[in-house]
Order: C-alpha cells, then structure tokens, then sequence
C-alpha cells in the first residue's frame, strides 16, 4: 500500500470512504433500508434528506455511536467496524454535531483535552494543548481564543472549537450535522469558506442539510435519502433546486408560491416607542415603533441578538417594557397579563419550542389544549373533560397533519417539524387576531416549513396581523408584505417587500440607515 | 425510571425496617383480659443514659415487679421527626394498647389532636404540667430543679478555679429548671463563683455539645453539668481534660466513671404505677403528675468510684432533706 | 463583658474551636463536591456518616485500633457510595430519593448495630492530639492550626487536592465534563457512568471518614443519630460554596468560626437570647456565601440521570 498523503493537521489523510448496504433497525422502525453511501477526499458531500429521512441514524453509525444491522463500512478498501465513538476518532472520523458537544464552563482549551491522554500523566497539559490549538487555527484560518470560556462565545465561534476539537483528534474526515441551523448568514458565509478550504486541502467533508441553497452553493455530490432509503446521488452540478426537493419529498413542490393580494384592513397591532431591558439588564429595545395591518406579514429581519426575542416577549406580555404603549385593535394591552392578552387574541409562536412553546415531557393532546384549559369546553370547575379534549386533539393533529403515533405521545418524541405544527395548531386554531411568529421554520425540514409557510398566508388572507420574526432571509422575502430591519433594538427601518433586494436589507442588518426610513403605507 | 421506583421504595422499607427492628420489641396479640399494655414513642435513643433511657428503665423495672405476663410494653424511640411520631402514636392506639405514653413535650399538639378519636385509650405526655383538659390524657413532669439544686450545692464545694460551665440543650421545659436549679444550688453556696450557662439550641447535636464543653473549659471551668442527650459529647471531653461532671435524668457513671461525681436520676416508675391503677380502676386520665425528691421519683446517685469527700457529700445530704421538708427554697419553677 | 470576648487565650480558644468543628464538615462536603461535579447529588452523605461513624468506633470500641476503625469507615462508606452509584448511574433512580433512601438506611442500620453490637452509650479514647514539630511552637498560630489530631489535619490537607484533582487533572477535567455536558462527553469517548461511579464513591469514602472524625477523633463516643443531620449541612455548603473546593472550605469555616463565637459570646454572658445565638451560624454563613459566590450556577447536569439517545 502507498504512502498515504498528510493533510494541514499533519494527520494522515482519508482517500475513500464507503457505506455498503447499510440496514438499521429500531422497534418498529426501519430506520436505514439498504443505503449505500460514498465520499472521497477533497469533497463536500451533501447528504439531504427531510427529517426522519434517516440521516442521523447513518451518520451515527459511522461514528461508532450505533452499530449496523447489516452492511459493511470500508475504509480506503479495507471493511472495519467501528465499535465506539472512540473507534471511529482513532479511524481519523470527527463528527460536529447539531447541538454542539462543548462544556460551557470549561475554555476552549479545556474541551479541546477532554478525553485525550495527557502527556504529562495524571496532570493536564492544557499549554501544550493551547500551542496545538494555536497551530491548527492558523493553517485552518479559523481565529479561536483558547483561553476563552465556551459560554463567552457565539454560537459561530463555538462552532469553530468543535472544527478544532475534531481536527485535534486527527479527523481527516468530518461528519456536519445541520452546521448552518444555528448560524447567522455572515457566520454561514464564514463558514463555507473555511468548509471549502478544507475539501481543498484533502478533507472529505459530510455534510447533512435540507437547506437546498446551501446545498446548491457550496457541496460536489449530493446523496438524497428518504425513508431510510436512497432516493440517488447526483454531481451537484447537474441538479437544481426543484429536482432536489423533488427527491426529497417525493413529490412536486411549489416553493415560490403565489399570494393573493389582499387589501390590508386598518392598523391591528401598534408598537409606540416600546423600550425594554434584557435578562441581563442591558437596553435590549430601543423607542421601538411599527404597526401591522389586518391581513398583512410584516416581517422582522435581524441578526441574532438584536432584540427580537425581547419584543416577542413584550407583545405577549412575558417581558415588562420600560416606556411606549402597545395597542391591539384600538384597545391598549401594554402591562396587562399574558393571560389577558391571549384573550385579547394575540398568538404566539415562540423562537425556543421546546423551551417556551412546549412541555416536552406532556403528551401532543396535553400541549394541544394548554393554552386553553380554562375554556368550557375542555374543563368544567378545574375538572378535565377527558373525551372532549381527545377528541379536539384528534381533529387538531388531523387538520394540521401532525405525524404523531397518538396523542398521547411525549413531545419529546416528534420530529421538530411535527412539534412546530403542534405549536401551529394550538395557536391558529383559535383563529387569532395578531400572530407573533419567532423563527416559526427553524429547524424544520423542507416539507414541514411549505406547510407553515402556507399556513401563514392563510392567517394573513383571513385577515391576521402576522409579524414574523425571523433570521432566515429567504422566508422574510417568501412571505412578507413589508419588511422591518432591526439592528441593536433600534428598527432601522421598514421597507416595501417589491422595494426590498437582499442588498438593502442586509445592509440595514448590518446597522446602516436607508436613504428614506419608516416607508409605512 | 418508573420500573426503579419499587427498588427505592425497597429500599426504604429496608432502612425502617431496621429502625424499628431497633427497639420495638414485639408487642403480643392484643386480649381483653390479657397483660397492661403500654407503648412508648421516644425522640432519642432509649440507650442515651438521659431523658428516653429514663423512661425506658422505669417500665422496665414495672416489667420486673409485675412480670411479663401482666406487664408488657414496646418502645419506638428516636422519632426526632414529630409526623413520625404522631403516626406511631395513632398506631399504637389503634392497635388497642392500655396506655400511649408520648414521652416529649414536643409531641403535645400531635396528642392533643389524636386523643379524643381514642376514648377507650390512655394517653400520657410528659414532661408537660397540663393535661389539655382531655379526659384520657395523663401529663408528667419533673421538678428537675430540685436535683439541679443539689448537684449546684455539690459542685460549689468541689468548685476550687471559681468557674462553672453548663451545657444546656434549648432554653425550655425540663433541661431550663435543671440548669436554673443547678445555678441556684451554686450561688447559694457560694455566690462568688461564676456559673457560665450556654445553651446549643439542639437535642442531638453531639458536636456542638463538645465544642461548648472545650470552651468553658477554656474559660476556666474545672466543674461542669448538661442536660439532654448530646452531653455525651460534653461528658467526653470532661473526661480527656479531667474536669468533673454532674449529669441528670439518667445515671452517665459508666461514660467516664473517672470524673462523674453525682447524678440525678429520674424514676418514672412512680408515676406510671399509678397511672397503671388509675386506669385499670377506670380512670382514663386527667391527672398531672410531677416526680420530686420527696415522692422518690427524683433520685440523687453518687458514683461510688469518686472519692467524694464527707463533708461535702454531707452538704448534698442537707440539700436534699431541706428540699424535701421545705426549708431549702430554689426560688425556680414554683419551689 | 464584650472585652472579656477579646482577651488572647478566648480568640486563640475560639479560632482553633472553629478549626476543630470544621473536620467533618469538611470531609463530608469536599467528598460531596466530587459526586455533585459530576453530576450525582447524593443525600445520603448523612447516613453514610453515621455508619462510617458507627464502624470506626466499634473497631476503636473493641481493639483500640485507630488506624484499622479509619480504614473500616472507608470501606464502609465506599461500600455506601457504591450503592448510590448503583442505583443512581445503573439504574438511572431519581437521586433525591435514592439518597434519602440511602440516609435513612444509614440512620436505622447504624442504630440497629450500635443496639446489638454495644447496647449503651460509650466512651473510648480516640485520636490524641498530635502537635505538629516545630509549627506547634510558633505562638498563638501553632495553638491555633497545629496542636489537633491527625483526622484534623487530614481534613484540610483535603481542599488543596481537591482543588488540584478538578482544576489540574485530566480526570478532574472528565469530572467537570460529565457534570456539565455528559453526552459531550459520552462523543469524546469519556465514560459517564464511570466517572460517577468514581466520584459517588470517594464521595462515600470521605463520608465515612467525616463521620469516623466525629466518632474517634472529635467526640470519641457513638449514640443514636450521633450526626444530627450534619451531614445535610454540609450538603448546603457544597450548594452556597459553588461546587469549589475553596469555598467549601470558606463556608466550613466560617459556619465553624461562628458556631464557637456564639458559644463564647453564651458563655462570657453576653445577654443575646439563645435561640438567636445558634441561629446566627446558619444565616451568616448563607449571607455570606450567597453574596461572594453569586454568580456561581450549579452543574448543569446536577440530578439529571444520563442515557444514551436511541
């Protein structure tokens, strides 16, 4: 055998890697149905798929976290079996995953050790560690502190400790779980750029997404998976973004729909000079000032960390404002109780499902009817009508075709995309008057986000002031009527979506003024 | 998670199982014309050579007299937490026994609301002066004072560096009287020494007790008393530095044999033998004892291994028959 | 009456009181520190205490031999801290729970034995004073830090490796991990379930000897519930200390040092009423600990069993 070829990292480099007639089951589930699966050094392979497509479940087998039932993993011609994540970092894989495996309260150097032999014995040789840290960073252009707690970071720079982490260990082939759920755009562009220069270097890069675009931009192959089977592998080159959803879904899908116009009715939600403070006291909105008509999306653009979730809470009555009056339909609700405002017709889809949205440990039917349980329909003096609220549930999660076993099922179960259409249902089935919509998509999988997407437009042709929140560029444009920009809890300015490019927003994101600010109607 | 919770429960069940393994000797099937039955709840331990161990000797002594066969009792001691208590009570009473004895004056409130729902059993609380005026409510007390005195008396005359540590438990009831008759037996003869008195806020804190003990001997003290269980602690240390003891409510000769010169011991078995005939005559309760020196339900033991001098053992002697014959006034707790 | 408080031979009395009371604190809470970094709350360090305390002082009890009732403490509350382990890390059993059913285990077995084995309240001669040479000799500071037994010593000796196991050691480094971010480290190949075998059973280990302390070394007796609840105290300091070994430290100290002050300030006659003064310990010692160690949050993993996702 050759001299296998050395990568930047001074590790040895992967030429091919193959997954053959892989077969995983779970109880009930055929999880991974005979796939076959290829990458080579110097390449970004998309691997796509909707969620529950089986993705993870492939993926977690090359990194030794589940073992086949059937098939074979061969590397550069020789078949192993990979018994550990331990196993697979020592083969040279390295695995970012979804939810980063960082300790918040230990620095970069620290999460970087962890795990490793220490050259000096029982003592740690963090010095040496942050040397290495240092080399790597260099030659891979990626600018980390070492010294740097992991909760002092950005969720982009986080995501760069978890390169080094992987490159530190040798990994000459990287597995990327949905990389890109979590970043800004500036931190995603950052971040192909780093991608790209590694495929360039000798790296064979894996990476999971259903974000066709990104796809399109920056990957060489890409493998689309559907219900734990391979649906294809095609060059990246000779597809687009309709064939790929196409495979994806199994179906044609329309994702540029067409919207009716609708006739915006008079100013339903009204935002004056609202200023709030964050939880950790800081000024989180500035003087914020916007009004959303009936039957219109406004949008909200910004990049993390601008306010948004802070106005979200605001609106809802979850977060006290320090200054400014918020109205709904001429009736002013600033201070009143979240209870008081839910009743006033205000929904809400909240940025953090599973934290502020949902009970994960409660049952679909259980978070269905939460919002509500006070009604006469679900409770008579503090007692459950058990038959009536299952047969809501049961009418809810067939009308938002929710894909749940039964509605007695843990949250903790679904898929994301299933949970947000819990969220979805509970919310607009009350036929609200404003819907607050914070990263409604996030997470979500392709089919999934055409559903609440077309969801929205209906709430917005039923006459709803929708304001959507959200850092997803492309669901902004796709579904607004006017666009706001905020930048450091100050609205930097609201625009006609037949106005708006993709230049001038993001250029207000970036806290710059437009030549004309607060264009309203 | 859930399939685990039959382990903890398991568990748990094998720890009180083992507590109660501990002390409750097995009580007979319950018959009309069978044995006096009595059961005690206790807060500490019945082996803690003070207020529980008290109690504990005097049934068994009843034992004695009467034999097993007319006389049987079972104990569940060290019930600190009161809910504990107050469901050992309620069992007991259930379980058709003679006589309950609550034997803390924590336990009060517990009996007071458990009593009237068991007419046709006694109960008796101690050490408390009032029956809530419940008809089948006993309540006892102790003019622990009155030994306190002597022991106060003794200590003076052995006293040579002019301090006196006490060691007291909480400022309340029982150990409150013995402490202020202790210092009312020193100042009377001799009212120059100093008689410091801290108290450690617990029952059970045994490391708290031996901490106060270090610091009155650190403040001079060659003389030292305590109440409550945790002056085990104190007794230890009095017995590392060679400073003399005096205990009360149980004999504590055996602790440290070296330095205890004379203790008060309590001898419930006054009162409980006539609570006995009281309610095997049909009285259910309603009396208020109280054990003293005169009705020999206080005692005052000397440690035979201590080379008390006769002179002073003399003094406690006066003490004892003045308290006795009333011309001895403590001036504590109504005496 | 406040001079008399002053005087040299009171501090100097007052402050080695306070290193004194200390001792069990200490061991309780540094072995708790471990099992609490990674991730395993363990209530049940009191009934460990008391069958640590209960075995060293049976072996004292019928041999005499110190070194031997240490040695069957630590492997009575290593057998204990094993038990945890098994029902919290094997079993995955909610901790709260398992612990108390561990304390009362502890409490009840520790009672039944000291019943059948000894039967009444007794004294033995535990750990003398060792002066340390030399140190012992410096004025004042020797009486204070160097004129104790050796369980005192070993309890301070503690902190500055505990401190150096979580802060230099790549198993304190694991330690933390796991306590912070178990399935981090799970995918760093880092045994989860190992480390809080590991840590639950120092944990356990050191119960043992801080109950050993108080049964052959600081009291030299052994009764019914001998702890008192001790052991749970020292719970609450690892909480107020921040899960650092020097705040620990820090907080044993000062609970100490006020519990011997209001001893002392009882004692001169300083007229405070009791009740207070035994109160005082307890809340300046969260008043104190709760305003410097504020920003302190606990590990985030804390009581949360750990199961690989399927």
């Amino acid at each position: 055998m050759t001299e296998k070829q050395i990568l930047p990292s001074g590790h040895p480099r992967i030429d091919s890697l193959e997954m053959r007639g892989i077969v995983k089951r779970f109880p009930g589930v055929l999880a991974n149905d005979h796939v076959n699966f290829d990458v080579r050094a110097g390449e970004v392979h998309a691997l796509l798929g909707e969620n529950g497509a089986g993705k993870s479940t492939l993926m977690k087998q090359l990194y030794g976290l589940y073992h086949p039932d059937e098939g074979q993993i061969i590397f550069d011609g020789e078949p192993r079996v990979i018994h550990s994540p331990k196993d697979a970092i020592q083969l040279g894989i390295g695995m970012i995953h979804q939810h980063f495996m960082l300790v918040d309260s230990l620095t970069v150097a620290e999460n970087v050790a962890l795990g490793l032999p220490s050259t000096r014995g029982m003592m740690t040789d963090i010095d040496r560690v942050t040397k290495r840290i240092c080399e790597l960073a260099e030659v891979y252009g990626l600018d980390v502190e070492p010294d740097a707690y992991i909760w002092q970071l950005s969720v982009g720079q986080q995501q760069k400790v978890e390169i080094i982490k992987a490159l530190y260990r040798g990994a000459a082939l990287l597995i990327l779980d949905e990389p890109t759920a979590v970043l800004t755009p500036q931190e995603v562009d950052d971040f192909f750029v780093t991608l790209t220069q590694m495929a360039k270097d000798g790296h064979a890069l894996i990476f999971i997404s259903h974000k066709l675009h990104e796809v399109m931009a920056f990957t060489h192959r890409v493998t689309v998976l559907r219900d734990g089977r391979n649906v294809g592998t095609v060059n990246t080159v000779d597809t687009n973004k309709t064939l790929l959803a196409e495979m994806m879904v199994g179906r044609p899908l329309n994702l540029n729909r067409p919207r009716k116009p609708v006739d915006f009715g008079h100013p339903r939600l009204i935002i004056e000079n609202i200023s709030a403070f964050s939880d950790r006291g800081v000024p989180a909105l500035k003087n914020v000032s916007l009004q959303v008509y009936a039957g219109e999306v406004l949008g909200l653009a910004g990049v993390s960390g601008n306010g948004q979730p802070e106005l979200a809470q605001v609106i809802t009555g979850l977060r006290p404002s320090t200054s400014g009056k918020i109205m709904i339909d001429d009736e002013e609700i600033t201070g009143s109780t979240p209870m008081q405002i839910i009743n006033k017709g205000v929904a809400y889809i909240p940025e953090k499902r599973n934290v502020d949205g949902l009970i994960k440990e409660f049952s679909v039917s259980e978070n269905l009817i939460m919002r509500d349980l006070d009604r006469e329909f679900y409770s008579k003096n503090s007692f459950l009508h058990m038959e009536e609220i299952a047969k809501r549930s049961a009418e809810l999660v067939q009308t938002f075709n929710v894909k749940t076993p039964s509605i007695d099922t843990p949250i903790k179960s679904l898929s994301g995309g299933n949970a947000q259409k819990v969220i979805l249902a509970r919310e607009i089935s009350r036929k609200p008057r404003v819907l607050i919509s914070a990263q409604p998509t996030r997470g979500v999988d392709i089919g999934a986000t055409e559903y609440i997407h077309d969801r929205i437009i209906e709430q917005r042709e039923e006459g709803t002031a929708t304001l959507l929140i959200s850092e997803d560029l492309d669901e902004i444009f796709a579904l607004s009527d006017r666009i706001a920009v905020i930048f450091h809890g100050e609205i930097m300015g609201v625009v006609d979506r037949k106005d708006a490019t993709l230049q001038s927003i993001g250029l207000m994101m970036a806290g710059e003024q437009p030549p004309e600010t607060q264009k309203a109607e | 998670m859930k399939r685990f919770g039959k382990l903890v429960i398991f568990l748990v069940m094998v720890a009180m199982l083992s507590t109660a393994c501990a002390t409750a000797t097995p009580a007979a099937p319950a018959e009309s014309t069978g044995p006096f039955r009595v059961a005690v709840v206790t807060p500490s331990a019945i082996n803690d050579l003070a207020f529980s161990q008290s109690m504990y000797d005097a049934l068994a002594k009843i034992q004695g007299e009467m034999g097993k066969d007319k006389f049987e009792f079972v104990l569940s001691d060290g019930m600190f937490v009161v809910d504990d208590a107050a469901a050992a009570i309620r069992d007991y009473a259930s379980q058709g026994y003679n006589l309950v004895i609550a034997h803390g004056s924590q336990y009060g409130a517990a009996l007071q609301e458990i009593a009237p729902d068991f007419p046709n059993v006694s109960f008796a609380w101690g050490t408390a002066g009032d029956t809530f005026g419940i008809p089948n409510v006993f309540a006892y007390e102790a003019f622990s004072q009155e030994g306190g005195y002597v022991n106060g008396v003794l200590a003076a005359a052995l006293n040579k560096s002019g301090t006196i540590g006490v060691v007291g438990p909480v400022e309340v009831g029982d150990a409150k009287l013995y402490v202020d008759g202790f210092v009312a037996g020193v100042k009377a003869t001799n009212p120059d020494i100093t008689v410091n008195v801290n108290y450690i806020g617990s029952f059970g804190d045994v490391a708290l007790a031996s901490e106060a003990a270090q610091t009155h001997i650190g403040a001079g003290a060659d003389v030292m008393t305590g109440s409550a269980q945790m002056v085990v602690g104190a007794v230890g240390v009095a017995k590392e530095k060679g400073v003399l003891w005096f205990g009360t409510q149980a004999d504590q000769t055996s602790l440290a044999p070296e330095i205890v010169v004379a203790c008060q011991i309590y001898d419930w078995a006054v009162v409980v033998r006539d609570m006995i005939s009281l309610v095997q005559s049909g009285t259910m309760g309603g009396k208020a004892y109280a054990v003293s020196l005169e009705n020999e339900g206080l005692k005052m033991v000397y440690n035979a291994g201590f080379a008390l001098p006769a002179d002073v053992k003399a003094l406690g002697d006066a003490a004892v028959k003045g308290i006795i014959d009333g011309t001895v006034t403590i001036g504590v707790g109504g005496k | 009456m406040l001079a008399d408080l002053f005087t040299g031979s009171v501090l100097i009395g007052l402050l080695a009181s306070g290193i004194r009371l200390a001792t069990p604190y200490l061991y309780a809470a540094i072995g708790e520190t471990f099992g609490q970094r990674s991730g395993v709350l363990n209530l049940g360090v009191d009934g460990i205490m008391l069958m640590g305390a209960f075995s060293a002082f049976y072996v004292v009890f019928k041999t005499g031999d110190l070194v031997g009732g240490v040695l069957l403490a630590m492997l009575v509350g290593l057998l204990m801290g094993l038990a945890m382990a098994f029902i919290s890390v094997t079993l995955n059993a909610e901790q709260g729970i398992s612990g108390i059913g561990v304390y009362l285990f502890g409490l009840g077995m520790s009672d039944l034995l000291f019943q059948k084995l000894i039967n009444n309240v007794q004294t033995v001669s535990g750990f003398p004073v060792a002066p340390i040479p030399f140190l012992s000799d410096i004025p004042i500071v020797g009486q204070i830090f160097f004129t104790h037994n050796v369980l005192v010593y070993g309890a301070y000796l503690l902190v500055p490796i505990a401190w150096f196991v979580l802060n230099k050691t790549t198993l304190g480094l694991k330690i933390k991990a796991v306590g912070e971010n178990p399935e981090a480290a799970d995918t760093l190949g880092v045994s989860v379930a190992k480390i809080r075998y590991l840590t639950v059973t120092i944990g356990g280990l050191l119960s043992g000897v801080a109950g050993a302390s108080l049964s052959i070394a600081l009291l030299n007796v052994f009764q019914f519930n001998l702890t008192n609840g001790l052991g749970f105290i020292a719970i609450a300091l690892v909480y107020f200390g921040g899960w650092r070994p020097t705040w620990v430290l820090m907080g044993s100290l000062i609970f100490s040092f006020v519990n011997a002050l209001q001893i002392w300030v009882q004692v001169v006659g300083i007229p405070i009423p009791s009740d207070i003064a035994v109160m005082t310990p307890y809340i300046l010692t969260i008043v104190v600990l709760v305003i410097s160690a504020q920003r302190v949050r606990p590990p985030s993993a804390l009581t949360k069993a750990y199961e690989r996702l399927e």
